[in-house]
C-alpha cells in the first residue's frame, strides 16, 4: 500500500495517458523495442505536422474552431483507446491542433505584431532547459512531485472549466483573464505547471524506453510530449499577450 | 530585431531536444530509489542459475543462531 491515500484511490497515476499498458512488456525483439531516438524522431515528426496545420491554420483563420474541436476529440481518442493505435491518431491530433494553434497566433499577431514568434522561441527555450535539467538529474521528478503536479493540473482544469461554464451565464472568474498583477501570476503559475508537465513526460518516455516497452509507446510518449506543448504554448501566449496588454 | 532573437531561441532548442532527447539521463536521474513507478509491477532484482536455483540480488547479511529467533 502507498503512503499516499490518494494514489490507493485512483491508482499510481491520475492521467491516463501514462499509465495504460506500461506493464505490458513481454517478449519483444530489440528492434520492436520503444528507444529514446524513436521517441524524439516520432516527436519530430508530430511537430513537423503541428508546424504544417499551423500553416494552414495561419492563412485561413476561420478553421481555428474546427481544428480545436477536432484535436480535443482525437486527443481522447489516442487517450482512452488501445495505445498500440497511437500512430494512427497522434499524427491528425498534431495536425489539427496545429490549425487551431496557427489560427490563434494570426488573432493574437493582429493586435500584438511579433507575439508568435516570441510565444514559440519561449516554449521551445523552456522545452530545452527542462529537457537539460532532467538529463543532468537537476530537477528528480519524485511520487510527491508527480502528484503535486497532478493535483495543479487537475485545479487549474476545473476553474478553466468553472470560467467556460459561468462565460455562458454572463459571468466569469475575472483575475484569470485581467492583466493586472493578480491575473499575471495565475498566468506564471499555469506556464509553470505546464512546464513541470514536461519533466514528467520526459520520465515517462525515459523509463519506458529503460524498460522496453513495445514499440507503439514511442508514439504514445511523443504524443503526451506534444499534448504538453500545446497546453505550454497556449499559456505562454497568453501570458505574453497579459504583459503586453498593460 | 527582436524576431530574429526568437527565431533563434526556436532553432537552437529545436537543436538541443534532437541531440540531447537521445542521450540516456545521467546516473544521478536513473539510479534512484525515489523514482516515479510508472508501473505497478516492478522487476524484481532475481536472476536465474542454470541450474534453477534463484539469486536474489542485495546486500549479504550475517545470520547467527542468536539472531534466528
Amino acid at each position: 500500500m502507498s503512503k499516499h491515500s490518494a494514489l490507493n484511490t485512483f491508482g499510481r497515476s491520475g492521467n491516463p495517458a501514462f499509465t495504460r499498458n506500461f506493464d505490458n512488456t513481454e517478449a519483444f525483439s530489440q528492434s520492436e523495442r520503444m528507444t529514446l531516438d524513436g521517441a524524439v524522431n516520432k516527436t519530430a515528426i508530430l511537430l513537423g505536422l503541428c508546424f504544417a496545420g499551423a500553416f494552414v491554420g495561419w492563412n485561413v483563420p476561420s478553421l481555428t474552431l474546427p481544428g480545436f474541436i477536432i484535436g480535443t476529440i482525437l486527443a481522447f481518442v489516442t487517450i482512452f483507446r488501445n495505445p498500440a493505435k497511437a500512430g494512427s491518431t497522434a499524427p491528425f491530433y498534431a495536425a489539427f491542433e496545429g490549425m487551431a494553434l496557427g489560427g490563434i497566433t494570426v488573432y493574437a499577431e493582429m493586435q500584438y505584431p511579433g507575439i508568435g514568434i516570441q510565444a514559440i522561441g519561449l516554449t521551445f527555450g523552456i522545452l530545452a532547459s527542462l529537457l537539460f535539467c532532467y538529463k543532468s538529474g537537476i530537477i528528480k521528478p519524485t511520487e510527491n512531485f508527480r502528484l503535486m503536479l497532478f493535483s495543479a493540473t487537475m485545479g487549474i482544469m476545473l476553474l478553466y472549466l468553472v470560467s467556460f461554464i459561468m462565460s455562458f451565464f454572463g459571468s466569469g472568474i475575472g483575475f484569470i483573464h485581467s492583466n493586472g498583477l493578480f491575473g499575471i501570476g495565475f498566468s506564471l503559475f499555469v506556464v509553470g505547471i505546464a512546464a513541470l508537465n514536461l519533466v514528467l513526460d520526459f520520465d515517462f518516455i525515459e523509463e519506458g524506453a529503460e524498460r522496453g516497452l513495445p514499440k507503439y509507446m514511442e508514439w504514445y510518449g511523443a504524443f503526451s510530449l506534444m499534448v504538453t506543448l500545446v497546453w505550454l504554448y497556449i499559456e505562454v501566449l497568453r501570458l505574453l499577450i497579459k504583459l503586453r496588454s498593460r | 530585431m527582436n524576431s530574429i532573437l526568437f527565431g533563434i531561441l526556436t532553432i537552437v532548442s529545436l537543436f538541443i531536444f534532437m541531440n540531447l532527447g537521445k542521450i540516456k539521463a545521467s546516473k544521478k536521474q536513473m539510479n534512484r530509489d525515489d523514482r516515479i513507478k510508472w508501473s505497478s509491477r516492478r522487476k524484481p532484482n532475481i536472476h536465474e542459475n542454470r541450474d534453477g536455483s534463484k539469486v536474489i540480488e542485495g546486500s549479504a547479511e550475517e545470520v547467527s543462531d542468536k539472531t534466528k529467533h
